[in-house]
């Protein structure tokens, strides 16, 4: 990690210097955009949470040797299960909150009940699984999750009451900032320091070594699955209850993708993807500035992250090599 | 004449050979035996090319020197390795896994047939029955073994050396090999064997070396040693006989009628067998590998479905499986959370209380680890079964299945197994032993069965 800091400043600088930007003055903006004053840090911190979630719900899979690749669709039905959820008026934004994570944790353990009983592999049906969310939510917004008496795309907006609460009305930071950091160090806690969590790892490490401790390997990544779709369903329902108030087709906005190189640069660590999240959540926040001066700057993000996790990963086997 | 001269390798604070030289003869077969961490697979990795040595050289004939820290060119001069631990494609079948190593170029056609002609040659002279078009994982180890012996002699090295290559087979296959092996020293090539099992070295070679912490304690001819002094080289001690378990045997714990399991490919792998082992009994079960062993072992765990007309076991049941990297331990994590594996209390894990188990089963069961933070898989593999053994034992389980729980061990590593299962059992352990060692099962069972095409 200490030498992955100065290659991914290297890596935005080139980045910055490719995009037609001076490197300098593109830096600076960058970081005035991410940690300038508390408008800066709270984008920042609103932009890490979505990507903490889902990077969490990869870390929860991916241990356990589910390659979950569906974060994207279980982030859309959370949040849709959310949105009906807020249309019946039924409860709260906790209430709310918990049926988002439902909502995913159901499509997740779907992809699990689909390679444990049908032998279908969980890289690809949740790829798959992916396309059919889009496309339940392009049929939501415009049919029964419309908002009444609209032609737009997109769901009625929660009322203020059902958002969550806010720190000051000067920024977007939201509870769900909170919420995101708790349940990493409970994601951390439940990974190391229970019996589950031992198991689950055992799972994804040996699975011939679970079966002969007598575990049910197989229920095992079910929950393991259902846990890190649950997770990247919380996303969807934090970004919707906590920042947007309203759900279109474009939604999603990649952030189920994007929690894999967030947890892969945390080292498949709960803990690291806090820390990777909020690099990220940082890139984000200023290139968000920068796109205010820079055609396409909003862009740079996905090519830094994209370098990024190439250059930590090949990095990474050159230390294992030299070992 | 392949020659080692002076060669010394160092991990870190350990000195796995200490200026070691060595000749090995065309025409004769060498073993080189040593307890488990004594250098033999060191100093194999260093003739195979895959390991450079920090000093020494070596040289094959009178000019050629030893490519060292390159396999492939140490091949190109003939020197063929045959591993312990398989370098076979689970997922292809049998002709592909050879043809794999037989096929020089990329392009052109994939002519199985006569790729691998000269293997099947092999295979038939040897009196080996292998399916060539067999899912090579499916097969059991012993049979996987034929494939990798047979590759390297396709080869046609003018050097063989043979890293364990009896730890899985049955005594019939074992004086096969020695059969084979007897035939390839009188085409003149050298043979060196690495081996433990001091009655089958006497038995096969015509040299034979020892070494002991790094360095060569002695060598002699095969002729002129007995198993007494070679056990004296090898440990530095004399080792006493071990105290042959109780006979008393108490009320029945584990009661099998009629028992039927299926294989992994849907085949029938035990056939209807009655099975009782009571308190304080050790049952053996020899036999050739691959006749049901495994699958019977799972089913009485309880780990694979089974049909009987009455089955009889008890809660706790101790697994000690055959193949300790694929189902006994996870090789990437760390030592203290092996020894958690199968043995969980409670649905927290108390960090103190883990480090504190792991401590004492590593003093009560003398494993020599530095440092229970690093994975299972930095221990020798002697160590590596201590964490399996004792992790069971402790749990004290009424009824103890065991499959080769010795397979690949050295003295001192086996004889602490089987001082375990003798004590378990003196303490009233039922004890099912599945080994296809046979002075295993002679050592150690109160009552012996054969399993044979899954019938006892």
């Amino acid at each position: 990690m200490t030498r992955f800091v100065p290659a991914i400043i290297l890596i935005l600088l080139l980045s910055l210097w490719a995009f037609g930007v001076n490197p300098i003055t593109g830096c600076e903006i960058i970081a005035r955009g991410a940690f300038g004053g508390e408008i800066g840090l709270s984008r920042t911190l609103v932009a890490m949470t979505p990507l903490l979630l889902t990077g969490l719900g990869m870390v929860i899979a991916w241990r356990a040797g589910m390659y979950n690749i569906g974060g994207e669709g279980q982030y859309i039905i959370g949040g849709l299960m959310g949105a009906s959820v807020a249309k019946l008026h039924f409860g709260g934004p906790g209430v709310i909150l918990l049926s988002t994570g439902l909502g995913g944790a159901f499509y997740g353990a779907l992809a699990g009940w689909l390679q444990v009983k049908r032998g279908v592999h969980a890289a690809i049906s949740t790829i798959l699984l992916n396309f059919i969310a889009l496309q339940i939510l392009a049929w939501a917004v415009t049919g029964p999750l419309q908002a009444p008496g609209t032609t737009a795309s997109q769901t009625a907006t929660l009322e203020p009451g059902q958002m969550l609460a806010k720190w000051s009305n000067r920024t977007d930071l939201h509870s769900g900032v909170l919420l995101a950091v708790l349940l990493s160090f409970a994601v951390w806690m439940l990974l190391s320091y229970t019996s589950f969590g031992f198991h689950l790892r055992l799972t994804g490490e040996n699975p011939l070594a679970a079966r002969a401790a007598m575990l049910n390997a197989d229920r095992i990544r079910v929950q393991a699955i259902a846990l890190s779709g649950g997770l990247c369903g919380l996303a969807g329902g934090v970004q919707f209850l906590g920042t947007s108030g309203v759900i279109d087709v474009g939604f999603n906005q990649q952030w189920g993708f994007l929690g894999i190189p967030v947890a892969l640069l945390g080292g498949l660590n709960a803990l690291g993807a806090l820390a990777s999240s909020f690099l990220f959540g940082a890139l984000m926040a200023g290139t968000q500035s920068l796109s205010r001066s820079v055609l396409g700057g909003d862009l740079l993000i996905f090519v830094i992250q994209g370098a990024a996790v190439l250059t930590f990963l090949a990095m990474r086997k050159r230390e294992r090599g030299n070992a | 004449m392949l020659t080692l001269s002076g060669i010394t390798k160092r991990y870190g604070g350990l000195l796995a050979l200490d200026g070691v030289s060595i000749e090995f003869a065309p025409g004769e077969i060498h073993a080189v035996i040593g307890e488990n961490g004594a250098g033999k697979s060191t100093l194999m990795n260093v003739l195979g090319g895959f390991i450079a040595p920090d000093s020494g050289t070596g040289s094959l004939g009178t000019s050629t020197p030893l490519p060292f820290g390159d396999p492939r060119r140490t091949r190109h001069l003939g020197i063929e390795m045959v591993h312990q631990h398989f370098v076979l494609v689970p997922e292809f079948s049998v002709a592909e896994n050879l043809a794999l190593s037989a096929i020089k170029s990329l392009s052109g056609a994939l002519d199985l047939e006569s790729a691998t002609s000269k293997h099947r040659t092999l295979a038939a002279r040897l009196g080996w029955t292998l399916d060539f078009n067999a899912r090579t994982g499916s097969l059991p180890v012993g049979i996987q073994q034929r494939v990798e012996l047979l590759k390297s002699l396709a080869a046609g090295g003018t050097v063989i050396v043979l890293d364990e290559p009896t730890a899985v087979l049955s005594d019939e296959e074992v004086s096969e090999l020695f059969r084979v092996m007897g035939e390839l020293r009188d085409e003149g090539r050298a043979v060196v064997l690495v081996a433990h099992k001091l009655r089958e070295v006497l038995a096969v070679a015509d040299r034979i070396t020892v070494l002991r912490n790094g360095r060569i304690v002695g060598s002699t001819l095969a002729d002129g040693t007995t198993e007494h002094e070679l056990q004296t080289w090898m440990t530095g001690e004399a080792l006493s006989p071990i105290a042959s378990s109780s006979t008393i045997a108490g009320e029945i714990c584990l009661e099998a009628r009629g028992l039927q399991v299926s294989g992994d490919r849907g085949e029938e792998a035990i056939r209807g067998i009655d099975l009782v082992v009571r308190h304080g009994e050790v049952v053996g079960i020899g036999g050739v590998d691959g006749n049901g062993q495994v699958e019977l072992a799972e089913a009485i765990v309880g780990i694979r479905s089974s049909r009987s007309t009455s089955l009889r076991r008890p809660e706790q049941i101790g697994y000690i499986p055959q193949d300790r990297h694929a189902d006994a331990l996870a090789l990437t994590m760390s030592i203290k959370e092996n020894f958690l594996i199968g043995s969980t209390t409670g649905p927290l894990l108390m960090p103190k209380a883990v480090n504190k188990g792991a401590r004492s089963l590593i003093d009560k069961y003398n494993i020599k680890a530095q440092d229970i933070n690093a994975t299972v898989g930095s221990l020798s593999g002697g160590n590596q079964q201590k964490v399996v053994v004792s992790r069971v034992m402790e749990r004290q389980p009424s009824l103890l299945v065991a499959v080769n729980p010795t397979r690949g061990l050295d003295f001192q590593a086996t004889k602490f197994v089987h001082t375990a299962i003798g004590e378990a059992a003196q303490r009233g352990m039922a004890v099912l032993l599945i080994s296809t060692d046979r002075d295993e099962i002679r050592d150690l069972a109160t009552s012996v069965h054969r399993l044979e095409g899954g019938r006892i």
